[in-house]
């Protein structure tokens, strides 16, 4: 019986995978047809096809699994089709579970986010107890955590536990997600951005936790908070800008004006291609950002979170690697020579 | 490597480029940029080196990926890699 991770071959699934190794384990890595894969193969794993809108290869994948770890929760590029992304986020939730309970899997452990925990009126640090009891309304990224988070909650034919991370800063974000600030920061570009606070944690920790919570022989918490670092986003920025050694970024925009910004850049990367300037996810995210505390995944599973600078340094490093952040601010070599870089 | 089974090659990888990126086989140069003139973004681009990585069984490393750009420098890289296997 093994541990089978959905998503492996992204940003949080690599960590997890890797973690999952260090404890000794031998994952089966769920992919899709069309997926890079480059840096699973590398790790000489064995991979399975596991796509979350064809049941049948769920039921395969899952064959003997006693867990599996699910880090292919739906995360829609843009946020402009609203009613879509909720259906297929639902659908392929439903898909996991129900494929998991046919193939008698005992324990899922669905990786969500802090998007799912709802700010306390008085400011103070939020916990695992505080909930949205509806919808939160905020948009479409804290809509569709919270719909998919219910329908895992509601699970009664085995157990599901739910791991939710903070805006995760590590290495295998090919994609540059949660990291773009960072790196758009690094490269010398003045990333637009609202204020607010974001709760950040490293990659490696999460995998570290998520592998825990799929590797342990006895109960876990229900739902477990994973962000070691409450940050106030513009003074992050600015440190970053220091770090870097390039100008300060503007002052942040108001919450109406990044979401006016953000929508404005989803319709023309949906147009034209490229990603947007800044998403609305990213703009929901800090606008409504509050404090966490995640001091149960401490007590109930031994995290130790790593410093930020800790945090950063390894990004930094990862990153110069692949090429994401350049050796001088602004400009990079390239097989054709120097190229300017406009956004991450 | 010969000159015909080169041939061969480029005509798999070029195959592979044109079905992932959308664009006629016989419309693709090997000067071309995968970005800026195949029109494939960083994810498809990384698709595209990971399906010729399984199609040739070829051992790439991600920093090796990330740093080409064209379609000449896949053709490079997959030649290098079958040439050193």
């Amino acid at each position: 019986m093994s541990t089978l991770v959905l998503g492996a071959g992204g940003f949080l699934g690599l960590n997890i995978v890797d973690a999952l190794v260090a404890a000794g384990s031998t994952p089966r890595c769920g992919r899709r047809v069309r997926s890079n894969v480059i840096p699973l193969r590398s790790r000489k794993l064995p991979m399975v096809v596991a796509d979350l809108e064809q049941p049948e290869t769920l039921r395969e994948a899952m064959r003997d699994t006693k867990t599996v770890v699910h880090a292919a929760g739906y995360y829609p590029r843009l946020s402009l089709d609203y009613e879509g992304a909720i259906r297929i986020g639902r659908t392929q939730l439903e898909n996991v579970l129900d494929a998991a309970a046919a193939s008698g899997v005992e324990r899922v452990v669905y990786v969500s986010s802090t998007a799912t925990i709802a700010p306390r009126a008085d400011g103070s640090a939020s916990t695992e107890a505080d909930g949205f009891a509806s919808v939160p309304g905020f948009g479409l990224y804290h809509d569709l955590k919270w719909t998919m988070e219910s329908i895992a909650l509601a699970e009664q034919r085995l157990e599901v536990v739910i791991a939710c991370p903070g805006a995760c800063i590590g290495p295998w974000d090919l994609r540059v997600g949660t990291s773009a600030l960072v790196v758009g920061i690094a490269r010398g570009v003045n990333p637009p951005h609202p204020d607010g606070i974001v709760n950040i944690v490293d990659a490696r920790d999460v995998g570290q936790l998520v592998a825990k919570m799929a590797l342990s022989t006895t109960s876990v918490p229900k739902r477990v908070l994973m962000a070691a670092h409450n940050r106030q986003v513009h003074p992050m920025l600015e440190s970053l800008a220091k770090r870097y050694g390039v100008a300060p970024p503007s002052a942040p925009l108001r919450a109406d004006e990044a979401k006016a910004l953000a929508f404005s850049e989803e319709s023309r990367a949906a147009e034209c291609g490229g990603r947007p300037a800044v998403s609305r996810e990213i703009v929901d995210l800090i606008v409504h950002g509050a404090p966490v505390d995640a001091s149960l995944a401490t007590q109930a599973l031994g995290a130790r979170f790593r410093s930020w600078t800790e945090t950063l340094d390894a990004f930094d490093d990862w990153a110069r690697r692949m090429r994401l952040i350049p050796e001088q601010p602004g400009y990079w070599s390239t097989e054709h020579g120097s190229e300017s870089i406009t956004q991450p | 490597m010969e000159a015909n089974q080169s041939h061969n090659l480029d005509e798999k990888i070029l195959r592979v480029i044109a079905e992932l990126s959308l664009v006629r086989l016989a419309d693709i140069k090997p000067t071309d940029r995968l970005r800026e003139d195949l029109g494939m973004d960083s994810v498809a681009s990384m698709e595209l080196l990971s399906a010729l990585a399984e199609e040739f069984d070829l051992e790439v490393e991600m920093e090796e990926a990330m740093a080409i750009t064209t379609v000449d420098g896949v053709m490079e890289m997959a030649k290098k890699r079958l040439l050193a296997a």
